[in-house]
């Protein structure tokens, strides 16, 4: 952990750091068998009473469904003393029993917690549930760190704390989203010079439940036509507003063209408000020449043009040495950046990464060189929740050194998601009302 | 003991999958696809897409033959389908051993099951159930209105694409012998989990008679469902007059969008069947049994692979009572699953969901592990997942007047026990979607010629088409 700001951390070779490495995982496997109640379950299962290599942690890796395992029924029926105890499986820390009568909603429910020191983060699940993603007080000090210095590192933008702030993403406000946002505005915005928000309301957990409450409702046949139309109309209103702000933040952009700005947001807004701001007549010799970007998330299949990144990039005039880009997930509490020159995401030694079989249960085997699989990673800075994830992701792992010249484990710019690659077309008479049910807008 | 795996041939050794094209067999190796759900590959030819479609500017070629022939002909296929010494079927159950989920036994068992449907009463009753006058299959007939005005009508054989599943290799005999019987132009499109039954099938009708307007009228290839390149050419109404497709979601959503005028949809909906066990099952210990036994059997239907197989069994009895009851029917889905050698592993977020609820032990209960060898969970309410792979829910009711508003849409079959209470349930599961209500243990079999997702198939599949003709003398 004392690694964490080391500007050496991405040269220690997979070799190296092998023994270091298993022996942190048994470290935190003995620490944490008896706190955290489904760890436990696992283990007695598949015999497993100590690590002594990486194989041995494989069938205590968590799929990162687990963290959407809750019975729907809880969130829908706002059951929280249920939703509770089901948190109390997953975390380390017991979930104390508060007064849950009282409660008027999910973003009540998630503040209580909070004050009691657990940090509820949701993933937005438009079609399916939410994960449910738990964390530390400990967790969130480790992000406000990791996230400055992955940022620094992958964009070679040092924390100066001389830019303008400009928020471009209609982020969900959840805990560690909150917190990486002030963290980056900290280290590099400058104090004097205003943060630049989408004039949007805040995207609570909240609201994102509302449309997984709704979903239900459709698939049991309960929810009433004028109900749906109602929903429709909200979305539509939503969708204007957020039009709107698009519209808000390319004035923006342009009325700071002069200032050197740090530009965040996600891929899908970014592109929008770069073709807005082409079309008022800017573009990258209108801004100033010293530009960042961050960039949050993936394309989560928005449909964009294959040259997206480029467009985005020439508009606000991004120097090609910041194409900043970050390899993590919600269920991490690390990312792993992109170095320029090899253009490979660098995994920090906090980090331990397996591949596996497609279906996830078996560790491939990999001394050297590169391997391709299911991605998976024990991150050894997590606290408040276990560290090994099994991820939906297929990556490439190369243990050889990266171009760059680091020596540590790094993974090739090719990540897809199993659940978008093209699936086989075996279809059966078998199935579920879900099929039954037309998705809302 | 798990008679899955051994099947499996490497990843990178490639199974030929032929095509059947009017008649002719088809071999090539000019594209490979992969099964994933067991990681292997299989081989097939290109398609030749002229040759799976039959101008309009032709009739079909089996207008003319009688149907009486059409049948007989089915039925020596039957008959050569059941025969060991069938090289074409020995094959294919030797191929789909490497590419299906089920053990080679429960397959061996579904082609020899699925041949019985081939037999002369059993069609004769399909199409006089299907059709008020089978006449019209063979002929225009006549008919006259109360006002004196005469026509003639046929069902006249249609052009058809049949997107086959692949979790039931039986199906392919019944749909080939459907196509067959309404004289229709066929195109089967297999699936990956099954691209070998229909070829088989067809082969061995060739060696019938090669030249038969029957075998002619058939086509079985292989593309993956949605690919573009075949499906924006192949499914456009001057080609083809219906869509017969099995399965939801990606499948049908795939079809939706080259839906028009002129080309239609016949589904077969994805489904989820469940059970009902009155009070009456708590009433004596012989009592508990039977119905838990009945349960067990309408759960393993072809291994829960099928739609009609149970997965939520609703249970009228107290908590007590309801524990007993999942004790036992936990006890026989592993009878049943052992006996067919069946263990294949649970998939890993099923199995992390039902971990889950095993932590949360005040609220639901689970007989068995997670380990593919059958389990029953009992709850409140359903589970949110899709219950597979020898897995049943047992939802505890105070009566099953409370079950009902989880009947929907998506409701296939629902088992009642005792049966002699079903009356009183069935317009109300109707209502709520159901389309079948089968004594507890029977969920299978079913009355002869009997609608099919709330319709009869046939009469959808036929062109009717009209001849007027005026009032006043012939």
């Amino acid at each position: 952990m004392r690694l964490v700001a080391a500007e050496d951390r991405f040269d220690y070779s997979a070799a190296e750091l092998r023994e270091t490495q298993a022996a942190a995982l048994d470290e935190r496997f003995q620490e944490r068998k008896d706190r955290i109640k489904l760890l436990g379950h696992r283990a007695r299962e598949a015999g497993t009473t100590e690590i002594r290599s990486r194989e041995d942690m494989v069938p205590l890796l968590f799929p990162h469904t687990v963290y959407k395992s809750y019975p729907e029924s809880f969130l829908v029926e706002e059951r929280w003393d249920r939703l509770g105890k089901w948190l109390g499986t997953v975390s380390p820390y017991p979930i104390s029993a508060t007064g849950t009568s009282d409660i008027t909603g999910i973003d009540d429910w998630i503040e209580r917690l909070q004050a009691k020191g657990h940090y509820v983060s949701c993933s937005s699940g438009t079609t399916g549930k939410s994960a449910m993603l738990l964390a530390s007080d400990q967790d969130m000090d480790w992000s406000r760190k990791d996230t400055v210095n992955v940022f620094s590192w992958g964009s070679g933008v040092q924390p100066a704390r001389d830019r303008r702030m400009m928020g471009l993403a209609p982020t969900a406000a959840v805990p560690k989203n909150l917190v990486i946002g002030q963290a980056q505005q900290a280290a590099f915005g400058d104090p004097a010079r205003e943060r630049f928000r989408l004039p949007i309301p805040p995207i609570t957990v909240g609201s994102l439940t509302t449309m997984i409450v709704l979903r239900k409702k459709i698939a049991d046949g309960t929810a009433r036509p004028e109900e749906l139309a109602g929903f429709e109309q909200t979305s539509r209103v939503r969708q204007e507003a957020l039009d709107q702000a698009m519209i808000a933040g390319a004035e923006a952009l342009i009325r700071y063209r002069d200032e050197k700005l740090y530009i965040s947001g996600l891929w899908n807004a970014l592109y929008q408000v770069a073709k807005i701001v082409r079309g008022m007549g800017y573009s990258a010799k209108d801004f100033h020449p010293d530009n960042c970007i961050y960039v949050g998330g993936g394309l989560k299949r928005a449909q964009l043009p294959p040259d997206y990144q480029e467009f985005v990039h020439q508009t606000f005039n991004i120097p090609a040495s910041r194409n900043f880009q970050n390899y993590s997930m919600q269920e991490l509490n690390s990312g792993m950046p992109k170095c320029q020159k090899g253009d490979r995401y660098h995994v920090p030694p906090w980090l331990v990464p397996f591949i596996l079989d497609e279906e996830g249960r078996t560790l491939l085997p990999h001394e050297t060189g590169e391997v391709e699989g299911r991605a998976a990673f024990y991150d050894l800075s997590l606290d408040g929740r276990w560290g090994g994830i099994i991820t939906g992701d297929k990556i490439s792992l190369d243990f050889g050194p990266c171009a760059c010249g680091c020596k540590g484990a790094s993974v090739r710019d090719n990540i897809v998601r199993y659940a978008d690659l093209p699936g086989d077309d075996k279809i059966g008479c078998a199935g579920t009302v879900d099929a039954y049910v037309r998705g809302l807008s | 003991m798990n008679a899955v795996s051994s099947g499996l041939k490497p990843a990178d050794a490639a199974v030929s999958a032929p095509f059947f094209v009017r008649g002719e067999l088809v071999e090539g190796q000019d594209a490979t696809h992969r099964s994933r759900d067991l990681g292997v590959t299989f081989a097939t030819p290109r398609i030749a897409l002229d040759q799976v479609v039959h101008p309009r500017t032709e009739v079909p070629p089996l207008l003319n033959v009688p149907l009486a022939e059409i049948i007989d002909f089915l039925v020596e296929t039957g008959q050569r389908i059941r025969d060991p010494g069938n090289p074409f079927v020995r094959e294919c159950i030797d191929r789909m051993a490497a590419t299906h989920v089920l053990p080679r036994a429960v397959l061996e068992g579904q082609v020899k099951s699925a041949a019985a449907y081939l037999d002369q009463r059993l069609l004769q009753t399909v199409v006089e159930q299907n059709f008020p006058d089978p006449r019209a299959l063979d002929e225009w007939v006549p008919k006259q209105d109360f006002t004196g005005r005469r026509s003639f009508v046929r069902a006249f054989p249609p052009r058809l694409i049949h997107v086959l599943p692949g979790n039931s290799p039986g199906v392919a005999v019944k749909s080939i012998a459907q196509g067959a019987m309404v004289k229709a132009v066929n195109l089967f499109k297999m699936s990956s989990s099954d691209p070998f039954t229909t070829v088989a099938v067809l082969r061995t009708m060739a060696e019938i008679d090669p030249g038969h307007a029957l075998v002619k009228s058939m086509s079985a290839v292989y593309w993956r469902g949605g690919d573009e390149a075949v499906e924006r050419a192949l499914y456009r109404p001057q080609y083809f007059d219906k869509i017969v497709a099995w399965g939801g979601g990606d499948a049908i959503s795939n079809v939706v969008k080259y839906l028009g005028p002129g080309f239609q949809l016949v589904s077969f909906d994805p489904k989820t069947s469940i059970s009902m066990v009155g009070r009456e099952a708590a009433a004596s210990a012989e009592a508990l049994d039977l119905a838990a036994d009945l349960a067990a059997a309408d759960v393993m239907v072809l291994n829960q692979e099928a739609c009609v197989a149970s997965r939520f069994i609703f249970v009228e009895a107290d908590g007590h009572d309801a524990d007993r009851f999942c004790e036992r029917l936990h006890a026989r889905i592993v009878e049943r699953a052992a006996a067919s050698g069946d263990a294949r592993p649970l998939d890993l977020d099923l199995r992390e969901q039902i971990d889950m609820l095993m932590m949360l032990d005040d609220e639901f209960r689970v007989w068995g592990k997670t380990d593919g060898k059958g389990l029953v969970i009992r709850s409140a309410e359903p589970v949110d997942f899709h219950p597979v792979n020898k897995t049943a829910n047992v939802v505890r009711v105070d009566s099953l007047d409370d079950a009902l508003r989880y009947v929907n849409v998506a409701t296939q079959t629902v088992g009642f026990y005792p049966h002699q209470r079903m009356p009183d349930y069935r317009d109300r599961l109707a209502s709520g979607g159901a389309q079948r209500i089968v004594r507890l243990g029977q969920a299978g079999p079913s009355t002869i010629g009997n609608p099919h997702d709330a319709m009869y198939p046939l009469h959808r599949f036929v062109h009717w088409m009209a001849h007027e003709d005026g009032v006043g003398p012939r």
